[in-house]
């Protein structure tokens, strides 16, 4: 290899080149790297907010949870204390801790109250275990403070909260189904995270009306002895089954948006290839001239894809530093659970995460190369001694229409195919075929649409037409952009709108009553923060109450790993009338139970409509039964609970498990009964008002669709970035035409065209490409939208919804893509005319 | 210091009781620790959950007089917290339970020591842990010290420190101070009672060798001017047996001293507080944990005098990560006036790693 030997003097040339180039162009080159650079940030930032919140919340799951080998669960939530000594007896285990978790809520001076876990521990067994839930009795509390049923231990973030001081004395109350219990602070706990109470386990059983139940068994084993039969009803999970399941959390969200960064980036490489194919054919002169005087054609192609790799290696820089930037931001503000609600109660610290960096930060100078491709091989291909004569030598192969089609056809093709490791990874490789195959179609597109326009009468139109159609092959350099991001933003609005036209109908069959009043946030919460049943008949029987429907929400737990499936037993009545029914349920049979599930259980579970499910019904400490079996009658939406969730009768439930307890209730409200003072009377039943939340069936609406709309708001900001940036494509690859063109240009002149006749036929030509342009676009805009719809939601969110085309506002937005294409190509097309007429003239010799 | 650490966890717990004379009077009574009560066995072999805290101590050595190869102790505590008489279910802290064993090997010059610590909620039935009341038998998961006929069993079932000790009964109880009630301090109240096995014939798969277990209960013993305690159990060659104990003042000063003297085949005679003095002699000092212990001690008490010296120097016992607290407990011999070796047993020195945090 020769070129060893002369390589490194001649790098430094190239360099030189590219930078003069850019000192040249300095506004267009900055907006590809900007591009590039945004594509990066929002990919990094995404990353890294995740991660972060990830290892925070991972940290604070691992101080509560400790570091046992194993950890034993009831397989319905909880288990019968009577299998605790029968685990810690049994051959091979060491260690054994019993828990019991409860999920409550603590009264705040404010008289508001304050979600916080309770952990009832064994402090005699608990420290090697899980030492951060260790209780530190405060100085002067007695050393057996930790078995006292009247003391309890707060972590920092409950002192804080509940403004407890480190002194003695001072009381907390803990809600205990409608009441609450007066506990003496003995202490503190170094458990981090959301706010935590640690208490005797004992003394938990009873405070929190669980008698004889635990939650789960802490195992430190012996080292050789792997026990492999418990107690039936238990199931074994190591501690990093946790830790996934919180990670499984928010795995799809994060991946969604992980792919709407991408997308950026994507249509980032388009600016770039417009750019660098504009500034390629500025140059041609020069690149000629470089050519005879000795510059190889692969040094030619080196220089462009150098300056390529320069671009995207500053945008990078700039994304990843933007991106932090982000990152930390929306971590100190937003909490770090990315708008979803994912990780409630944590503020991370930024965490970095190098490999993480290293990978956004190559794939953003990836995409500036590969963006630079098209334009650097057109370099190499460059014939200087035509060049030098200003005969055009960017002559694009015609291409056929086989590959365009061919990606369509595997686009379509990856729609059908399955998710990957519970990630709608192929949809995602559908979208992408789906945009290239379009893009390349582009010139095949317009051949098809020009067939169908006559061709026009007067010269000038008619020129237009001809050029339009036999240079189609550069149309796709022109409008690639436009019918990329014409495509992203027209799948983001049918996406959106047809969820949103999801949630609001949802809405309406599940928020049927005219006021709600809930006792728990969380379906965790409910199981200890509850009403009697006799607060629902002194409800119904206020003055302006016409009826009363009251809930039960429970958790259950169907597999290690993933995340509780929420159960609602409620008043079903006609289940295709109460509940958001996907589709028609099937009739409940006689001595069945009938149950009704959300779309999710079908997902995770397999429980489709006409199947089996058994549920771990044992809680509760009612009964210790086997699980009881249920036929899934019907299927039904739920977009609240991404995990799953159940609806069964409230009858059956209390048949079943004798619990009668009270979560929600639904009010119907007399004619004319005025709604701010039924809420009133209904608290004033409370036995303590802070223990209800209550929302008015229209607030909860308006509510429910405000943070719908907050949490896509990012999709419209990328929307308009996306035009943006196709536009910008446009105008930089038609400077570039009319620069490479500029001795038609010139004839033209001579035959008599004004300058403004030649603006109208580029302008007219633009027209032509980008009416093709807009019309793929929406098209491919429609099929991505349907992938996004029917494969990559119920992928990633098991839920399904109506796809619903917004025909109006697509038109619109082709419209208006259109007229802004049209009008930035008449800008630009009188922009580079101007120089390119000059120069047209001084190279006619 | 386990002893002196359970009497302070004990008085610690009494703090709303004791302050009040009544209240703790009825404990003393309900307690039923007092002069002149009849000591029925095996009934009092067994448990006495009603009382403050409870004992039983088995020290011994394996291999001959001459030349034991091992000293053993497995101890079981029993102590009532106070608490949670009101909260129910398998897990309501109204007792602890809690055990030591320790294993000095004398030929290989090592010390090891293994504990458990339960709760348990006084029902007799739990198969954890629980004490029985009818007769000796106590149990921590794996772990028990069991009366049976005319033999205690021990077995520690840990990873590192295997027992199983078979202790036959050779001579009848020894029943300390007045027919098993102990005087621990100025107060009569302060008070246990105290009943020994000396001379117990071992059997292990670790060797043969002869053992001594105290069974103690009480509801207060400790004086609140003492800060710990030094006490030595001696089986003698020919078949006596040799208790000696005093509570020790901050400076080092006997608050109260006791102990008995039993020759082969005759009754025992109890030491009164004034009949025993113990005199320290050589201090060793932990490396671990800096304490400073006599390690060699003269005894004069009616019996006669006594050296008392150890056998190994380290067998400091670092409870710190289960019970809190610091003592030294180690194989012992008892030698006469003239030098020569009479008697075999363990010494137990509390008090010395510094003031005790319950």
């Amino acid at each position: 290899m020769t070129a060893g030997l002369d390589t490194g003097p001649r790098w430094a040339d190239l360099a030189r080149l590219a930078t003069r180039e850019w000192r040249h162009h300095p506004w267009r080159h900055a907006a590809a790297l900007l591009a590039v650079a945004l594509g990066v940030a929002l990919a990094s930032s995404v990353h890294l907010i995740n991660v972060s919140a990830l290892a925070e919340f991972s940290s604070a799951l691992r101080a509560t949870n400790g570091a046992p080998d194993l950890t034993l669960r009831g397989s319905g939530g909880d288990m019968p204390d009577s299998a605790y000594p029968e685990v810690a007896l049994a051959p091979g285990v060491a260690l054994a801790s019993p828990v019991l978790e409860v999920d409550t809520y603590a009264r705040q001076a404010d008289g508001q109250r304050l979600a916080l876990r309770v952990l009832g521990i064994d402090v005699l067994q608990v420290a090697p275990l899980a030492p951060d839930l260790l209780p530190r009795p405060d100085e002067g509390e007695d050393r057996l403070a930790a078995l006292d049923p009247t003391r309890v231990f707060l972590n920092a973030a409950a002192r804080e909260r509940l403004g407890v001081a480190q002194d003695m004395g001072e009381t907390v109350s803990l809600q205990s189904g409608s009441r609450w219990i007066s506990l003496q602070v003995a202490g503190w706990v170094p458990a981090g995270g959301a706010p935590l109470a640690v208490m005797d386990i004992a003394a938990a059983q009873m405070h929190f009306d669980r008698p004889g139940r635990i939650s789960r068994i802490d195992l430190r084993l012996t080292p050789d002895a792997e026990p492999s039969a418990w107690p039936p009803g238990l199931r074994a999970e190591r501690p990093q089954d946790a830790e996934q399941r919180v990670s499984q959390l928010s795995r799809a969200y994060r991946v969604n948006l992980t792919v709407l960064a991408l997308v950026a980036l994507f249509v980032g490489a388009f600016l770039v290839y417009s750019v660098v194919a504009l500034s390629v054919a500025q140059r041609l002169p020069g690149f000629a001239l470089l050519g005879v005087l000795g510059m190889t054609a692969r040094e030619r192609r080196r220089l462009v894809l150098l300056e390529c790799a320069g671009l995207g290696l500053a945008g990078s820089a700039l994304g990843l530093a933007a991106g932090t930037g982000m990152a930390a931001a929306a971590l100190r503000w937003l909490a770090g659970d990315l708008g979803g609600g994912y990780f409630p109660g944590v503020t991370p610290a930024l965490q970095w995460s190098w490999p993480g960096l290293a990978a956004f930060g190559g794939l953003g100078t990836a995409a500036a190369v590969v963006g630079g491709w098209v334009p650097a091989l057109q370099a190499q291909r460059l014939q200087p001694a035509r060049a030098l004569k200003g005969l055009s030598s960017l002559e694009a192969p015609v291409s056929s229409a086989g590959p365009g089609l061919a990606l369509l056809a595997g686009g379509v093709a990856l729609a059908f195919a399955p998710p990957i490791a519970g990630l709608p990874l192929a949809a995602y490789g559908s979208v992408a075929c789906l945009l290239f195959g379009g893009v390349v179609l582009v010139p095949a597109v317009v051949d098809a649409l020009m067939r169908w326009v006559p061709l026009p009468g007067g010269a000038l139109p008619r020129l237009a037409w001809r050029r339009a159609r036999f240079q189609r092959h550069t149309a796709t350099a022109a409008v690639a952009g436009v019918v990329a991001s014409l495509a992203l933003s027209a799948a983001l609005t049918v996406m959106v709108g047809s969820f949103r036209n999801g949630v609001s109908q949802w809405l309406d069959a599940v928020l049927p009553a005219d006021l709600y009043a809930r006792t728990a946030g969380s379906s965790a919460a409910a199981q200890q923060a509850w009403l009697a049943p006799d607060f629902v008949a002194a409800a119904a029987a206020l003055p302006g109450v016409d009826r009363v429907a009251a809930s039960r929400v429970r958790a259950l737990s169907f597999a290690p790993g993933r995340p509780s499936v929420a159960l609602v037993a409620r008043d079903i009545g006609n289940p295709a009338e109460s509940l958001p029914m996907v589709e028609p349920p099937l009739p409940g049979r006689d001595g069945e139970l009938g149950i009704y599930v959300s779309e999710a259980m079908v997902a995770l579970y397999g429980a489709q409509a006409g199947s089996w499910l058994n549920l771990p019904l044992n809680a509760d400490g009612v009964s210790d039964s086997s699980p009881v079996r249920a036929r899934v009658l019907g299927v039904w939406r739920d977009y609240a609970r991404q995990f799953g969730s159940i609806a069964i009768d409230i009858g059956d439930y209390r048949r079943l498990t004798g619990d009668t307890r009270v979560n929600d209730l639904a009010l119907w409200l007399a004619p004319g009964a005025d709604l701010a003072r039924v809420r009133e009377a209904v608290r004033a039943l409370a036995p303590d008002p802070a223990m209800l939340d209550f929302a008015a069936a229209t607030e909860l609406r308006t509510l429910s669709l405000r943070i719908f709309d907050r949490s896509f708001a990012v999709t419209r900001y990328l929307q308009v970035v996306a035009i943006a940036v196709g536009l910008v494509g446009v105008a930089a690859s038609l400077s570039a035409q009319v620069m490479a063109r500029r001795k038609e240009f010139g004839l033209l002149s001579h035959l008599g065209l004004t300058r403004r006749q030649v603006m109208a036929l580029v302008a007219g030509e633009a027209a032509a490409w980008l009416a093709a342009g807009a019309v793929i676009g929406l098209a491919l805009g429609i099929a991505v939208s349907a992938v996004l719809v029917f494969v990559v939601n119920p992928q990633s969110f098991h839920w399904t919804m109506d796809m619903v085309l917004p025909a109006g506002r697509l038109l619109a937005l082709g419209a208006a893509v259109l007229l802004a294409g049209v009008l930035t190509a008449a800008l630009s097309a009188r922009h580079a005319a101007g120089r390119a007429a000059v120069l047209s003239v001084k190279e006619d010799w | 210091m386990k002893r002196r650490h359970w009497l302070h966890l004990a008085a610690a717990t009494l703090v709303p009781a004791a302050s009040s004379a009544p209240s703790r009077a009825a404990e003393a009574v309900a307690g039923g620790i007092r002069r002149g009560r009849v000591l029925k066995f095996p009934r009092d072999h067994g448990a006495h959950p009603e009382t403050r805290t409870e004992w039983w101590y088995a020290t011994g050595w394996l291999g001959s007089f001459e030349a034991p190869t091992h000293g053993f102790q497995v101890t079981f505590f029993r102590s009532r917290t106070g608490l949670a008489a009101e909260v129910p279910g398998r897990f309501a802290p109204r007792q602890l339970l809690f055990a030591h064993a320790a294993l000095t090997d004398l030929s290989a010059g090592s010390h090891r020591h293994a504990d458990r610590i339960v709760r348990w909620s006084g029902e007799p039935g739990d198969p954890l842990a629980a004490a029985a009341t009818h007769d000796g038998d106590v149990r921590i998961g794996h772990w028990q010290m069991r009366h049976d006929g005319q033999a205690w069993l021990a077995r520690i079932d840990d990873a590192d420190l295997p027992l199983q000790l078979h202790m036959q009964r050779t001579q009848p109880l020894l029943l300390q101070g007045d027919a098993g009630f102990s005087r621990k301090g100025p107060e009569e109240h302060q008070a246990s009672h105290y009943v020994t096995e000396p001379q117990l014939a071992v059997k292990s798969p670790l060797g043969e060798g002869r053992a001594w277990l105290d069974h103690e209960w009480s509801d207060e013993i400790l004086h609140p001017e003492a800060v710990g305690w030094d006490w030595v159990g001696f089986n003698l060659a020919d078949g006596s047996a040799l208790t000696v104990f005093q509570l020790r003042r901050a400076d080092g000063s006997a608050l109260w001293a006791g102990g008995s003297w039993r020759p082969p085949g005759q009754p025992a005679q109890a030491f009164a507080a004034t009949e025993v003095q113990m005199r320290p002699g050589r201090a060793w000092t932990s490396g671990s944990s800096g304490a400073r212990y006599p390690l060699e001690w003269t005894l004069q008490c009616p019996a006669g005098q006594f050296m008392v010296r150890p056998l190994m120097d380290a067998q400091e016992l670092d409870g710190r990560n289960s019970t809190g607290t610091i003592y030294w407990e180690g194989i012992s011999e008892l030698l006469a006036a003239s030098g020569t070796r009479v008697g075999l047993g363990y010494l137990e020195l509390t008090g010395y790693a510094g003031r005790l945090r319950m």
